[in-house]
């Protein structure tokens, strides 16, 4: 791909993406062992998030990660746009997909519990291109909320796309 | 026990953590549900131009995450309220990855802190002479770079079995806010 058609290809998104709602969203089903699994990885021993089940535990603020990665798989990945009349996703190759960067907000937010079922929304905030490298970066703002419409967790994910990419 | 009037401008939170290995990223993997190649296949990611697998970015976030839950003793001093992190440099099998937070402005009850995530990764140990004693896995694959030496990344330091070859890396620099109780 040239330089021109990939301008062309970032004008596109830039036009389409930014400020755009994501269609649907992404149900994550949390399990107690899931959020164990998680916080072992870290070796975290607190029972807090490792205790039994019957006791009751949270799952610990890198399990934001999961619902992230749920986010960017189920969601921004299953996005469809129409450029000239053709199908196409946010990106053209997934190989070059960097994952630039996250903050994660829980302000106001509750703790997630097994059991919760968290619903994953996400809108595009920011799409831009850096000619020097021609690297193409985008922001997404994704929501996540329990059952109850409750907050768990606000995340901006930065993901950059190389040559080619888009 | 955690309370405002202990904190101050400049004081710094740390944990290291050495158990960077493919077995942990498998476990991350399965647990995290990102199952990118490039991080659990050594075909596929050579393939990829990485020369080897690639940790998880998030993986390193989490230590973020645990530094402050443990300084807060799980929610009993405070919370965390927002971490922010950029993800610039790969994080490889058999690094040293050290977390430091500092803090930066303390307003009310709130203390934002700057965190500086390095990696600190072998090449090599060599004698007096220049002979090879040991090679790391950053030494036998090249994951070290021209532009890491342009850019002073690349240090020696003395130790028992002679002189060490590594690379000193920022890897994920962030900002985070925590709010304590009292």
């Amino acid at each position: 791909m040239d330089v021109e058609e990939m301008k062309k290809n970032a004008d596109f998104l830039i036009n389409t993406m930014k400020g755009m709602d994501i269609h649907g969203s992404a149900t994550v089903n949390v399990r107690y062992k899931n959020m164990v699994n998680f916080a072992k990885v870290y070796g975290i021993t607190d029972p807090k998030y490792v205790g039994s089940e019957e006791q009751g535990i949270i799952a610990c603020h890198a399990f934001a990660n999961y619902f992230t990665i749920k986010a960017i798989y189920k969601l921004l990945l299953g996005v469809k746009l129409n450029q000239n009349g053709k199908e196409r996703g946010i990106m053209l190759d997934p190989g070059k997909l960097l994952h630039a960067g996250n903050r994660y907000n829980w302000e106001g937010c509750v703790d997630v519990k097994p059991g919760d079922k968290l619903i994953v929304t996400g809108k595009c905030i920011d799409v831009r291109l850096v000619e020097k490298n021609m690297m193409l970066f985008t922001d997404f703002l994704v929501n996540v909320k329990n059952q109850d419409n409750e907050p768990v967790c606000n995340i901006t994910i930065s993901a950059g796309f190389r040559k080619g990419g888009y | 026990m955690v309370r405002m009037s202990d904190l101050k401008v400049g004081q710094m939170i740390k944990n290291e953590f050495k158990g960077i290995t493919r077995d942990l990223l498998k476990q991350y993997a399965k647990a995290s549900g990102d199952t990118n190649p490039i991080h659990i296949n050594e075909v596929v990611a050579k393939r990829a131009g990485l020369k080897g697998v690639i940790a998880h970015g998030l993986l390193s976030f989490g230590f973020i995450t645990k530094l402050f839950e443990d300084f807060l003793e799980h929610g009993k001093y405070g919370k965390i309220i927002d971490i922010g992190v950029q993800m610039r440099g790969m994080v490889r099998c058999g690094d040293l990855l050290v977390t430091e937070a500092t803090i930066e402005k303390i307003e009310g009850k709130r203390v934002q802190y700057d965190i500086i995530q390095t990696t600190f990764t072998n090449v090599d140990i060599k004698d007096n002479d220049g002979n090879l004693v040991k090679q790391f896995e950053a030494g036998e694959r090249g994951y070290i770079s021209e532009k890491d030496i342009e850019r002073g990344l690349v240090k020696t330091k003395e130790v028992s079995e002679g002189i060490l070859t590594y690379r000193e890396r920022v890897a994920t620099p962030g900002k985070a806010i925590i709010e304590l109780y009292e």
